[in-house]
């Protein structure tokens, strides 16, 4: 799962392993992935790649009992491992009894039926000599896993320590040890290549009324996915998803709905298929020979979990069982013209993997990029220095849009209670076209309206240079918002596209007109919910007719006043687009500016995937039976999405119809899209999750993140549909119920009262995150949140990936004036951070600086007794008298202090997926009491107003779980 | 055959029209399911009979209410209410959006109108006054039945 599996390796390998190759394993790695999604078209795969394929064997696979000195790994027994792997599959063949002395390579009997006396069909695996070798060497091997040493290192995912010794359980109950897996040998590796070792699923229970929340826990990676042996054909530790793209609630699928039933853990899937790539993220391999193989049935592309039959001119479909034909093509290499080795195909190792889709996967040639911009140029638009700022923003960013192949094509339309167009023909000067008709939309010339942005830079730029200056004396007070979203439709409705609104204030005029409908009186009430919905039907039917002609809205908000955010995110929410507010926006502050058009920026620089579609596909037995997340569902597992912004996180849920009777089940997605570059691809995620009858297994496997993000979405749904109150109810009682399944079934406590409230270790954050769900400004109970930021809140609670949302959810809190002298200096993995501290107060001292941040927004707090040494020190002032609070920009000062801070803000601004650019707050402890009351509740595990702390919440859970 | 007689032959054709109207939805639900139809144009096509339906039911209310047929009118008044009320939410539309989410609670909701409006069809018939048109009518009724049951 992680990109460096270096780090994976259990601390017994180094002795026995030799130092310079299982170093050299990670290198190989990169080298080899960039190279498979380089080769595309110029960088053929080179014979070095093929040959590097031996090194991808887990390192189990070495004769274990041999002398360092011989174990010396030289080309030769490269040579002879990659027989050796095919050897694996060959021996499978046979039938031979030497199968069975070889538990690395050991089929599981039923889990691969494979013809016996089949023929050879490796390529490569020619000379019968080495085979004969081979078959010689195997029996030589010793059962490795017997003779581990008495002080074995701990596994990986067990990580027993930070659970015994940390969080002080009761001894007599834990850690409470309930089944040693199913069997010794079926957990020994897993997928995860070099993660190596004994694998035994164990279960911990954790006491939640004795361990308090520990934010480190949140960085931990999910439950280990322990996939029985041989159940990928690639021994790459990329053949599993990498969680960031795609994970479930349940790492350990049950194989009945009762079983599912009885853990209460709901199960779904979080999928971020666009996600992007940071520094170090491995690219995406692109097959560019356009041979997809794909089941003849349920039509699942090829991965690594299928099997070849037949010699390999067959594959089984690792979801249906169906038999298919192996295409003709996929042992030949196109970019060379010779035969290829199918084993370093990038599909059968990689569970993300982009295809070159030929023409059978088009509707029409693939689209260019198509970008109209609505900017909003009424008096409060232009007042706010919006408009400014969104035109030098679109000005300087237009050498970063999307358009490698000169076929980008963009549109500027203004409106107030008139549509202005603007003719930019190339070549000449530009011209507006004023149309005041605002009920029946049309336009007002045929063509130069969308232009080529190549062709027609300089007239753009000249008039991006000017539109400011066209409205500055702009007194029109209003928007036709409707108007210009039907004439920007209409003017790309025949390509499809991405529409971007800039809008100041309420829609006013025309289709889609708005009322101010917020009324503090009926906040905080069951009404609430309400003001959550969208106002007019307008903006679900033109979302539909905009899904339809695959044009997608993004919107960007900035109104002082109420703009009704929760109709106007109607728009992006169904035709995959993203909102985005400013609330009270004005330019003049110069942070309000960078954030804007920083994020605005990159909004632009994105390249999106246009005209998509996606469709998830899982094994026999699941189905997916609702999808939240920004898309319009147009058949029953079917995602049109017209325009796929990158890390926009989905989440679906998932049924188990029929009991499930394979020993693991794979899930695919598959996102059928054109990429701004004019390529029609298709981007293949695959997870393959074990399957268990075993209940404890079930909740050892489960990922609390992933839970909560899957909560979050059905939270804000519930609030839509019922009310706030219901929504805050569903998710307080998912959570007691599982912990209710969790005492019953796993504690000796039964159904009776007990002292403790016991959730296994992997869950044990869980309450604590549905707590900070609960106080999120999304679903707070409250009657002083306004329904625009509240609608706003919810927007984001539904698209962000879980890396973004978890800190959303639960924030991360700092202590700066105390920090290591490490924090804040460059490390090895970059900038350090500070260790996290639990969110509540009373970590606060009174001559402190703290930093609390939730990935939107970073409140730096600065206690009233701080020594006027740190003022000068971080804001250059002489002491905190003199000190504002308030949204800052932090100066850089030659200190090592305030350099050390800059360098922690930096890290947080950048660290993570998304185009999010939080602003930085500054909070005095004796501050403006609503900028201290917004910082304050930041702190999820005090208690506020009627919302209970982290204790009483722990013990109102323990007496509903007691008493019911 | 008397005034009440006509009224209750009307009934019975208006019954049958509306019987008809909830199986169309309830052949669209499933080709939805099927994927044989897009939920825009099923919205689409559906919304287009959704105020017909209602406003039919209300009108052969009204004709109960207004001849003083109570039991007849009673019988169909809940459901006249229940109409009303979702069309004062503004929820008697089918919404193309949230159609797959909500399909469980429509298909039932056809299913229980299929049901009333077969119940009241055959009471409309019973209290056709006993006549050989009536017989003519049972047979045909038989037919109809017969054709439901195949079309499910």
């Amino acid at each position: 799962m992680s990109s460096s599996p270096a780090q994976q390796l259990p601390p017994g390998w180094a002795a026995e392993w030799h130092e310079s190759r299982a170093s050299a394993i990670p290198i190989h790695w990169s080298v080899l992935s960039r190279l498979a999604a380089n080769s595309n078209s110029e960088a053929p795969n080179h014979a070095e790649t093929a040959s590097g394929h031996t090194q991808w064997e887990p390192p189990s696979q070495l004769p274990e009992s041999q002398p360092p000195s011989t174990a010396q790994p030289t080309a030769q027994s490269h040579h002879g491992k990659r027989r050796q792997y095919a050897a694996g599959q060959t021996q499978a063949y046979y039938g031979a009894a030497e199968v069975a002395a070889d538990p690395g390579y050991g089929v599981a009997p039923g889990l691969q039926p494979q013809p016996a006396g089949g023929q050879l069909f490796t390529p490569g695996l020619a000379s019968e000599n080495q085979f004969q070798a081979q078959q010689a060497q195997v029996p030589g091997q010793p059962s490795y896993y017997s003779q581990q040493p008495p002080d074995q290192p701990l596994a990986y995912g067990a990580d027993p320590a930070a659970t015994a010794g940390g969080y002080g359980s009761q001894p007599g109950q834990q850690p409470q040890y309930i089944q040693p897996g199913v069997d010794a040998l079926a957990g020994q590796f897993g997928q995860m290549g070099l993660a190596g070792g004994q694998k035994q699923f164990q279960l911990y229970t954790s006491n939640l009324l004795t361990s308090p929340p520990e934010p480190k826990e949140l960085h931990r990676p999910p439950p280990e996915i322990r996939l029985p042996p041989n159940s990928s054909i690639s021994p790459s530790p990329l053949a599993n998803a990498d969680p960031s793209y795609q994970r479930c609630t349940i790492n350990a699928i049950p194989t009945t709905s009762s079983l599912l039933n009885k853990a209460k853990i709901p199960l779904a899937l979080i999928l971020t298929p666009y996600r992007s790539l940071k520094d170090g993220d491995e690219p995406v391999p692109v097959v560019t020979d356009t041979v997809i193989a794909r089941c003849r049935r349920c039509r699942t592309y090829i991965n690594p979990y299928v099997q070849f039959i037949d010699g390999g001119n067959r594959w089984r479909c690792c979801m249906c069982n169906m038999s298919n034909e192996v295409p003709q093509l996929f042992d030949w290499d196109t970019a060379r013209n010779q035969p290829g080795d199918r084993w370093s195909r990038a599909e059968l190792n990689h569970s993300v993997v982009e295809f070159v889709a030929p023409t059978e996967y088009m509707v029409r040639p693939p689209q260019p990029a198509v970008y109209v911009f609505l900017i909003d140029v009424s008096h409060a638009a232009v007042q706010s220095g919006m408009v400014a700022t969104a035109t030098r923003t679109i000005l300087e960013n237009l050498d970063r849009i999307p358009d490698e192949d000169q076929r980008t094509k963009v549109a500027i339309i203004c409106y107030d209670t008139s549509l202005y167009f603007f003719s930019v023909p190339p070549g000449s000067d530009s011209s507006m076209l004023v149309v005041s008709d605002i009920d029946d939309v049309f336009l007002p010339k045929p063509t130069d309206l969308l232009v080529n942005l190549a062709e027609s830079r300089p007239t753009l730029e000249a008039l991006l240079g000017r539109i400011n200056d066209m409205f500055q004396e702009n007194n029109i007070i209003g928007s036709a918002m409707g108007p210009a979203l039907q004439a920007g439709f209409k003017l790309m409705s025949p390509i499809g596209g991405k529409i971007v609104v800039l809008s100041a204030s309420l829609p006013s005029v025309g289709a889609g007109a708005l009322k101010n409908r917020e009324d503090p009186k009926i906040l905080g009430t069951a009404k609430e919910s309400g003001l959550l919905q969208a106002a007019s039907p307008f903006y679900k039917t033109f979302a539909i007719d905009c899904s339809r002609a695959q044009v997608s809205v993004d919107m960007f908000l900035f109104s002082q006043s109420y703009q009704d955010v929760a109709s106007l995110a109607c728009l992006p929410h169904y035709t995959s687009g993203q909102t985005y507010y400013y609330p009270a926006f004005n330019a003049a502050r110069p942070e309000d500016a960078l954030k804007f058009a920083r994020e605005f920026g990159d909004v632009l620089a994105m390249p999106v995937m246009l005209e998509a579609v996606m469709r998830v596909r899982a094994s026999r037995g699941l189905r997916m039976s609702s999808f939240h997340g920004n898309f319009f569902v147009r058949s029953t597992d079917l995602l049109a999405m017209p325009a796929v912004p990158q890390d926009q996180s989905y989440a679906i849920e998932i049924q188990i119809e029929e009991a499930l009777t394979t020993p693991f089940v794979v899930f695919q997605t598959a996102v059928l899209h054109t990429t701004c570059y004019g390529e029609r691809r298709i981007r293949v995620v695959t997870l393959a999750l074990p399957t268990t009858t075993n209940l404890s297994e079930v909740f050892a496997s489960a990922d609390q993140i992933a839970i909560t993000t899957l909560l979050a979405n059905k939270a804000v749904e519930r609030s839509l549909t019922h009310k706030l109150e219901d929504a805050r109810d569903f998710v307080y009682q998912r959570l007691v119920d599982i912990l209710m399944a969790y005492k019953t079934s796993m504690t000796s406590g039964g159904a009776g009262a007990s002292a403790q409230l016991a959730i296994s270790d992997n869950m044990k954050m869980l309450p604590v995150l549905v707590l900070g769900l609960l106080k999120n400004v999304g679903i707070r109970q409250s009657a002083q949140i306004p329904p625009d930021i509240r609608a706003y809140a919810q927007a984001l609670l539904t698209s962000l990936p879980s890396q973004l949302l978890i800190p959303y959810i639960y924030p991360t809190f700092y202590s700066l004036h105390n920090m290591p002298a490490e924090a804040g200096t460059v490390g090895e993995h970059g900038i350090i951070l500070p260790p996290a501290l639990p969110l509540t107060s009373e970590r606060f001292e009174r001559h402190g600086l703290f930093l609390i941040e939730d990935g939107q927004t970073i409140f730096l707090w600065v206690g009233r007794d701080a020594v006027p040494q740190l003022i000068t020190d971080v804001f250059d002032l002489p002491g905190y008298d003199v000190l504002r609070g308030g949204k800052i920009t932090l100066p850089t000062l030659e200190n090592e202090f305030s350099q050390r801070i800059n360098a922690i803000v930096q890290k947080i601004r950048e660290m993570r997926r998304g185009v999010y650019y939080p602003h930085l707050y500054v909070v005095k402890e004796d501050g403006e009491p609503p900028l201290r009351l917004w910082a304050l509740s930041a702190l999820i595990q005090d208690r506020a107003d009627v919302l209970p702390s982290y204790q009483q919440f722990i013990s109102s859970l323990k007496e509903k779980v007691n008493t019911t | 055959m008397g005034g009440a007689g006509w009224l209750f032959l009307f009934a019975v054709l208006m019954a049958a029209g509306l019987l008809f109207c909830m199986v169309f939805f309830i052949i669209m639900f499933s080709d939805l399911e099927c994927d044989y139809i897009n939920p825009i144009d099923l919205c689409n096509k559906l919304n287009q009979f959704v105020l017909p339906e209602n406003l039919a039911h209300a009108f052969l209310a009204v004709l109960f209410l207004t001849s003083g047929q109570w039991t007849a009118f009673l019988l169909n008044l809940p459901l006249v209410l229940w109409n009303a009320d979702k069309i004062r939410k503004k929820s008697h539309m089918y919404d193309a959006t949230e159609i797959f989410r909500t399909l469980g609670g429509h298909k039932k909701e056809t299913f229980f109108k299929l049901g009333f409006y077969l119940l009241s069809f055959f009471y409309y018939l019973y209290r056709c006054a006993p006549s050989p048109f009536s017989t003519l009518v049972a047979s045909s009724t038989w037919m109809i039945v017969a054709l439901i049951a195949e079309s499910e």
